[in-house]
C-alpha cells in the first residue's frame, strides 16, 4: 500500500492514479502503511519551501537557492538543515514527519549547489 | 532547562517511562520514537507569547496505522502518560506542533498521510491526518478531478484534518470547515475505534455523504476537545464552477466599517455572494507585502498618519473587501450587478474586477487564489512586518451587524495602543456571524515585548468577555482563561465528559481548558 500518494501518482498516468485511490478505498479497514517514498529535492522544494522563498512572493529571503562556492556548501547545507529543523523568526520548523532525514540532507545539498536558483539571479 | 535534563511526564518515575517507550519501540519500531532532543527540537518552536520551557515534550512517536494509535493509547493508559496530538502540526499562532505544556508525548499523526477516497461523483474525500492540502490539492490535479479545496492561508502545508478539528476557515463557499466535514473515525482513550455518522454500519457507502447518523450527532465531540484521536475524517469538496469572478471594494474611512457589513449581511445571507468574504483593514493588506519600518520606527503603535501614507502610497484603502461570485457566466454577470448596486448606492465604496483589481495595490492576486482554493503562503508576509517572529491570533466572533464591528474594532484599537501594538486585522464573514481575526504581531526575541504581548492578548481576552465578545478558537497559552470566559456550567460538562471517555485523563490534557 502506499504511503505518500504524491509520490507514484507523479510518476504514473492518471488512470494508475485512480487504480490506487480505489485500492485504498477497498483496503480501508486493514491498510497497512509501507515504508515512505522519499521525494526528489526539486519536489520537496517545489511543495514545501518555493512558496515563501521563490523571488515573486518575496516572503522569506530567496538568496537561499543561490548557489554557494564549492568550499563552503557543507557548512551552508548544514546552516539549512539546522534552520529548517529549529525554524527561525518567522520560519517554521518542519520536522523529520514532515521531511525526512534524508529528504532534508538531499535539499540542502541541492540548495547549496543552486540547483533552485533561478535563471535571473544566475545572470 | 539544560537540554540534557530529561524531561518526565508530570507525574511519572523514570521506570514507567522507560517501559512505556520500549512498549511504544516495540509497536512503531525503534525509529519512530523520537527521544533525543534534537530531534524533538522541531516541536517546541512557538510564535506565541509564552516560555518555550512550558512547551518541551517528552517524547514523540509517530505512528502510522489506526491499529498502532490504539496499541499507543493502550500502553498511555496503563502508565499514565499523556500524548498531546498532532496532525500536521501547522498550527501556526495557536501553539504549533508544540504540547499543549511540558512532558507531554507528542502523537504526530503526519506520517498518516493516506488519501484514502477522492469521488469526483459525490464531490467528497476521505483521509488520514497527515494528508496536507498540498498533497490532495497535487492529486486532484494529476487525476484531472474538477474540484476545488478550501484551504486556510498557510495552504501548502498544513491539511484538512487538523485544520477542520481545530474549526478552522478557509475563504470559497465551503469555508466554514466543520460544516462541510462528513464522517470520522476515532480512537478513544481506551484504545477502541469508534466510526461517526454512517461509518457504524459494515460497508457502508454513505459515510461520507450523510453527517447525522443515527441518535446523538457526536462529530463535534471531537474537535477543539481532547475526547478522541481523529484517524479518518471525510470531508465535502466543491466542484470547480464553470466561471468565477474575485472582486475587490475599498473604502476609504474607519467608520466605513459599519456600511460594509450591513450591504454584505443580505447579499451573504440570501448566498448572493456565497463565499467568506474578508474585510481586510490597511494594516494587514499591506502587512503581506510591506514592511513596517518603511513607514514608521517607532516602538509604540503606528500612528494614524503613517496609515493614511500607507494607504495613498500602496493603493489601499482603510477597509479592503474580497470576496468572489461562482457560477455560469449568466448567474455571475446578474449577482455582479446586485453587488454593484448594493455597494454602489452609497458613493463611497470603489468597486473592482479583474486588471483593475490586480492592479490596486493589496493582496488581491493571493486573495483570488485562496478564494479558488489554489495553494500560496503569501499571507506568511505578516510576519516580515514587524519581524521577531511573535505571532498570535485574536479571534472574537461577532453578529454580522455594523455597529458591532465598529464597537469591536474601536475596542480593540484601544487596547492593542495602550500595549504599543498595530492593529493588523481583518473581519472574515462566515453566514451570519463574523470571525474578527487580529495578528497580534511582536518581537519574539525581544523578552519585554513579549511579556508585553502577552499582558496585551490577557487583557483583550477579558475586555471583549465583558462585552458579550468570546473568541472561537485559541493558542495553548490562553485556553484556560478563554475556558474560563465561557462560564462554569459549560466547563462542567465538558469535564464530566473527560471523566466517562478518558478517565485516566491522558489524552491533550489542557486542551480548551479541559482537564479531569
Ligand atoms: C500566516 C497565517 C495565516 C493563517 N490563516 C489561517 C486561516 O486562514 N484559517 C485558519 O483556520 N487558520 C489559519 N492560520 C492558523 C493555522 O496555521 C491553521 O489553522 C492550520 O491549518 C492549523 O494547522 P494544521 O492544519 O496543521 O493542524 P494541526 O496543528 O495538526 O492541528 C490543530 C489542532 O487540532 C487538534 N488535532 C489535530 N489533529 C488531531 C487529531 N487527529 N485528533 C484530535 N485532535 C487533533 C490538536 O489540538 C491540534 O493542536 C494561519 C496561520 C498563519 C501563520
Amino acid at each position: 500500500m502506499h504511503n505518500t500518494t504524491i509520490a507514484p501518482c507523479r510518476r504514473f498516468s492518471s488512470l494508475g492514479c485512480t487504480t490506487l485511490a480505489m485500492i485504498g478505498a477497498l483496503m480501508l479497514p486493514t491498510a497497512a502503511a509501507a515504508e515512505p517514498e522519499e521525494r526528489e529535492p526539486a519536489e520537496v522544494y517545489r511543495q514545501i519551501c518555493s512558496h515563501c522563498h521563490a523571488s515573486e512572493y518575496a516572503v522569506g529571503p530567496a538568496t537561499i537557492t543561490m548557489a554557494v562556492p564549492e568550499a563552503g556548501r557543507e557548512a551552508w547545507a548544514e546552516h539549512i538543515r539546522g534552520v529548517v529543523r529549529n525554524g527561525r523568526a518567522a520560519m517554521p520548523a518542519f520536522r523529520e514527519a514532515k521531511i525526512s532525514d534524508a529528504e532534508l540532507d538531499a535539499l540542502a545539498e541541492a540548495l547549496a549547489r543552486g540547483d533552485f536558483a533561478e535563471s535571473a539571479e544566475e545572470e | 532547562m539544560s537540554t540534557n535534563e530529561r524531561i518526565l511526564p508530570k507525574g511519572v518515575s523514570e521506570t514507567d517511562f522507560d517501559a512505556a517507550l520500549d512498549r511504544f519501540r516495540e509497536t512503531l519500531g525503534a525509529e519512530q520514537v523520537l527521544i533525543d532532543s534534537d530531534r524533538l527540537a522541531p516541536y517546541s518552536k512557538i510564535m506565541m507569547a509564552g516560555d518555550r520551557d512550558d512547551y518541551i515534550p517528552s517524547a514523540a512517536v509517530l505512528p502510522t496505522s489506526t491499529e498502532e494509535v490504539q496499541a499507543i493509547v493502550r500502553v498511555c493508559n496503563e502508565y499514565r502518560i499523556p500524548i498531546w496530538t498532532i496532525s500536521t502540526g501547522k498550527n501556526l499562532g495557536y501553539g504549533s506542533a508544540a504540547p499543549g505544556e511540558t512532558g507531554q508525548v507528542i502523537l504526530d499523526l503526519h506520517r498518516m498521510n493516506r488519501i484514502l477516497d477522492v469521488d469526483p461523483d459525490v464531490c467528497t474525500a476521505l483521509l488520514e491526518p497527515g494528508v496536507t492540502y498540498q498533497q490532495l490539492y497535487d492529486y486532484i490535479k494529476e487525476n484531472d478531478l474538477k474540484l476545488w479545496l478550501d484551504p486556510p492561508a498557510p495552504s501548502a502545508i498544513a491539511g484538512p484534518v487538523g485544520n477542520t478539528l481545530d474549526r478552522g476557515v478557509g475563504y470559497t463557499p465551503y469555508g466554514e470547515h466543520f460544516m462541510f466535514q462528513c464522517g470520522m473515525e476515532v480512537v478513544l482513550a481506551n484504545g477502541e475505534v469508534v466510526r461517526t455518522g454512517m461509518g457504524g454500519i459494515e460497508n457502508s457507502s454513505s459515510w461520507q455523504v450523510f453527517k447525522w447518523g443515527y441518535g446523538p450527532y457526536i462529530d463535534g465531540l471531537f474537535t477543539q476537545s481532547n475526547y478522541g484521536i481523529v484517524t479518518k475524517m471525510g470531508l465535502w469538496l466543491m466542484p470547480e464552477p464553470p466561471a468565477y469572478r474575485p472582486f475587490l471594494i475599498q473604502y476609504q474611512n474607519p467608520e466605513d466599517i459599519e456600511e460594509i457589513v450591513e450591504v454584505l449581511r443580505p447579499l451573504r445571507i440570501a448566498q448572493i455572494i456565497p463565499n467568506a468574504v474578508v474585510i481586510v483593514h490597511t494594516l494587514w493588506d499591506a502587512g503581506t507585502h510591506v514592511t513596517r519600518k518603511e513607514y514608521y520606527d517607532g516602538s509604540d503603535s503606528i500612528p494614524r498618519e503613517a496609515i493614511e501614507r500607507i494607504k495613498a502610497d500602496e493603493g489601499i484603502g482603510e477597509w479592503n473587501v474580497y470576496a468572489a461570485l461562482y457560477g455560469t457566466p449568466e448567474q455571475i454577470e446578474v449577482n455582479w450587478k446586485i453587488v454593484e448596486q448594493a455597494f454602489g448606492a452609497s458613493g463611497k465604496a470603489k468597486i473592482m474586477y479583474g486588471e483593475e483589481a490586480e492592479k490596486r495595490g493589496g493582496g488581491f492576486s493571493y486573495r483570488s487564489a485562496l478564494m479558488k482554493g489554489d495553494m500560496n503562503l503569501q499571507e506568511f508576509g505578516l510576519y516580515n512586518w514587524r519581524g521577531g517572529g511573535g505571532s498570535m491570533w485574536f479571534a472574537p466572533v461577532s453578529q454580522a451587524k455594523g455597529s458591532e464591528t465598529k464597537d469591536q474594532t474601536e475596542l480593540a484599537q484601544r487596547i492593542l495602543g495602550k500595549y504599543g501594538f498595530d492593529y493588523v486585522a481583518e473581519y472574515i464573514v462566515g453566514w451570519r456571524d463574523m470571525h474578527h481575526v487580529i495578528d497580534l504581531l511582536y518581537n519574539r526575541e525581544d523578552p519585554e515585548e513579549t511579556q508585553r504581548a502577552h499582558d496585551c492578548f490577557a487583557e483583550l481576552i477579558d475586555e471583549f468577555a465583558k462585552r458579550g465578545y468570546g473568541l472561537y478558537r485559541t493558542n495553548t497559552e490562553f485556553m484556560e482563561q478563554v475556558a474560563g470566559t465561557f462560564g462554569e456550567p459549560l466547563r462542567e460538562v465538558h469535564r464530566t465528559l473527560k471523566r466517562a471517555l478518558d478517565p485516566n485523563g491522558i489524552l491533550s490534557p489542557g486542551k480548551s481548558g479541559i482537564r479531569l
